[in-house]
């Protein structure tokens, strides 16, 4: 009865031994499949992955887990302004007013001491702002909690110290705008 | 009707009994994972395999040819993502099928159905309107997401189509990805009217040609979602951020002058993941196969909410 | 099923005898899996069994290549260099004095100008390169927020132009500047 309705199964059925599939050609072995995930679920191995095999660079994905059912929306939190839109006002605010800050020390010429540390200090903020960026987007505080933080406070402290070399390099010597100008014409 | 399907099984039970080997008594339903009955794979069931394993690629694969290939006809190779779930710690491969285009319809919708028909009834894919209207077959081909039922297949014979579900999606098999997530992620944005207040005639709540103007280009939105798969910010930080589709979904309801919660709405978007992880990339209105442009909605809900 | 259906469905076992005997043993299949009813409970744990066991389907390597996702991968990537220099610097600065390095301007710029010209030219085209590039894309993507030139062909069209114009600049300023 089932070759009446399908034609198209008896006619496979007729060519199956001919045609290999690669599931039965290519099983992997069975050694292979029982050992490699005894390390698979723990976390901590999941992260040193990321970092030691070229398997894949970003993000290999967890095992799909969703909590609660579909009919279920996922969870909404709480509003953060200071983390949401002023955070994307000022991120604008900076990027625009660093347009400006770099085009006018080299079509005027002029070097003004306060425009070069208004500027140092825009790219340390937009700096740090793109590299908190990559941070959240690439090391997501839901999958690894303790490398997320501890590259935010590496961050926070590499921007510190970038905050005091620059001032250091623009009241001890000449300027990060001046230095360019020389060294593009050295 | 009862005594009927008691007399059945009886019969059945009979013909049981007589000498019957398993293999002429064989249903369509049946386990493959020949391994999921041996006791030692019992071990195997707590063990999760990798959800990155690597895709078998379509040259360690077989091809299944063209049922009745003719003189003149225009073959096309297709390589095609498959997974089967009752293999579950296989890998997924790149099955290769050639049809001949001079018996399949122009879209590659009507590839997939005549491989399914006529070559591989295992093959599995969601479609339903064949018209770009029910978000059904959305998948990768070629690379870019689109609909199968509005893409029509290239007719240069020469180069080799591929098709992979939808990307960054969990595989519930071949290529049907899990919606899961994208649904409930839907459902958290509040996609219906909120008024806390009647209409003032008591009637039907109304708005101006230039309000209900707003709305065009976003309710015509089928939920495909082959935007929130092509963005690579949702292929990251899928879990937190909501992606394309359903912040375009949420300015729908934001720009609606019927919505009454507009304040509620936003305060649901304003944190650092819902909203603020698209970098504007602009995948998303590249790949709309609605031609809709959800960066555009994203970038008024962000402008919207600036400075505020 | 109306009983209509029934009815003829009977006639029509009564009217053939010899198909009768045969008849329900073809109907009814067989299988191999056993089926057991499960509870709503349980199948949802059979369905928290399966989603573990699914594959994440291809991403990255398998989606084309496009000015939108690959002008955006660039920018983030020139940005990196640019402040990850930026930060080297500013830590090589303030280790120099307990490291003996000279990293004051007048040592600095007296050991460029004992490069070659093309060891000069082509230090400043690997650095102006990223920063017209991602100056230029800056640029682009404050148009954006303003919610202009949003559409595909300006996308695209705009895409390029910062490209074209991000090379030609950091030619003209590392060879002839």
């Amino acid at each position: 009865m089932a070759s009446i309705m399908r034609p198209s199964l008896l006619r496979q059925s007729q060519t199956a031994s001919q045609r290999v599939y690669s599931t039965f050609a290519r099983q992997p072995s069975p050694l292979t499949q029982h050992l490699r995930p005894a390390f698979a679920p723990v976390p901590s191995t999941r992260i040193a992955a990321f970092h030691a095999t070229q398997r894949q660079a970003i993000l290999p994905a967890l095992p799909q887990k969703i909590t609660g059912t579909l009919n279920e929306p996922t969870v909404v939190p709480d509003p953060t302004p200071a983390h949401g839109s002023y955070h994307w006002s000022f991120e604008r605010l900076v990027s625009a007013g660093l347009i400006p800050l770099t085009v006018a020390p080299f079509a005027a010429g002029s070097l003004n001491p306060v425009m070069d540390a208004t500027l140092c200090a825009l790219l340390v903020v937009h700096s740090h702002i793109g590299f908190e960026a990559c941070i959240i987007d690439y090391f997501p505080k839901r999958r690894v909690p303790n490398l997320y933080k501890a590259s935010m406070w590496a961050l926070r402290l590499g921007t510190i110290t970038l905050g005091v070399a620059l001032y250091s390099f623009e009241t001890n010597d000449i300027g990060v705008t001046e230095l360019i100008a020389k060294l593009w014409n050295a | 009707m009862a005594s009927t399907r008691l007399l059945a099984r009886l019969a059945t039970q009979r013909s049981a009994a007589a000498v019957r080997t398993p293999v002429f008594t064989r249903g369509f339903a049946s386990v493959t994972d020949t391994t999921a009955r041996n006791p030692a794979a019992k071990v195997a069931e707590s063990i999760v395999p990798d959800p990155a394993r690597k895709v078998v690629p379509d040259s360690e694969t077989s091809n299944v040819k063209e049922p009745a290939p003719e003189k003149d006809s225009k073959l096309k190779t297709f390589h095609i993502y498959r997974w089967n779930p009752d293999e579950p710690s296989s890998k997924p491969k790149m099955q290769t099928y050639t049809l001949d285009l001079n018996k399949t319809g122009p879209m590659m919708l009507d590839a997939l159905i005549r491989i399914k028909n006529e070559s591989d009834p295992t093959l599995t894919f969601r479609r339903s309107c064949r018209e770009g209207i029910c978000g059904s077959c959305a998948m990768n081909i070629d690379g870019v997401n689109t609909l199968a039922c509005l893409c029509r297949i290239p007719t240069d014979t020469t180069k080799e189509s591929r098709i992979y579900p939808l990307p960054h999606m969990y595989v519930v098999k071949d290529l049907v990805a899990d919606m899961t997530l994208f649904y409930k992620q839907y459902r958290s944005v509040k996609p219906y009217l909120q008024r806390s207040t009647p209409s003032p005639d008591g009637r039907e709540y109304r708005q101006s040609k230039e309000d209900r103007k707003k709305l065009d280009g976003l309710y015509e939105c089928i939920l495909c979602a082959c935007c929130s798969t092509s963005c690579p910010s949702y292929w990251w930080n899928q879990e937190e951020y909501l992606g394309p589709a359903v912040l375009l979904q949420s300015y729908r309801w934001l720009a609606d002058s019927r919505d009454e919660k507009k304040a509620e709405r936003q305060d649901a978007l304003n944190n650092s993941m819902s909203l603020y992880r698209c970098h504007t990339i602009l995948n998303c209105s590249r790949t709309c196969p609605k031609g809709l442009n959800p960066a555009l909605a994203i970038a008024e809900i962000k402008k919207s909410m600036a400075f505020t | 099923m109306s009983s209509m259906r029934v009815f003829q469905l009977g006639l029509r076992r009564a009217a053939a005898p010899a198909f009768r005997g045969n008849f329900a043993g073809r109907m009814v299949q067989r299988r191999l899996a056993n089926s057991q009813s499960t509870s709503a409970s349980s199948a949802e744990e059979i369905l928290v069994k399966q989603r573990v066991n699914r594959p994440v389907s291809p991403h990255l390597a398998i989606y084309r290549p496009q000015i939108t996702w690959y002008g955006s991968m660039f920018n983030r990537l020139t940005g990196i260099i640019l402040s990850g220099g930026l930060y080297l610097f500013g830590f090589a600065y303030l280790a120099a004095p307990t490291l003996g390095w000279h990293l004051e301007s007048q040592s600095l710029i007296a050991a460029v100008a004992g490069w070659s010209t093309w060891a000069k030219a082509s230090a400043k085209f690997g650095l102006s390169m990223p920063f017209f590039y991602h100056s230029l894309n800056g640029v682009r993507h404050l148009v954006w927020d303003t919610g202009k030139a949003l559409s595909n062909k300006a996308v695209m069209q705009s895409g390029w132009a910062v490209v074209g114009a991000s090379v030609a600049a950091s030619l003209y300023f590392s060879f002839l500047a």
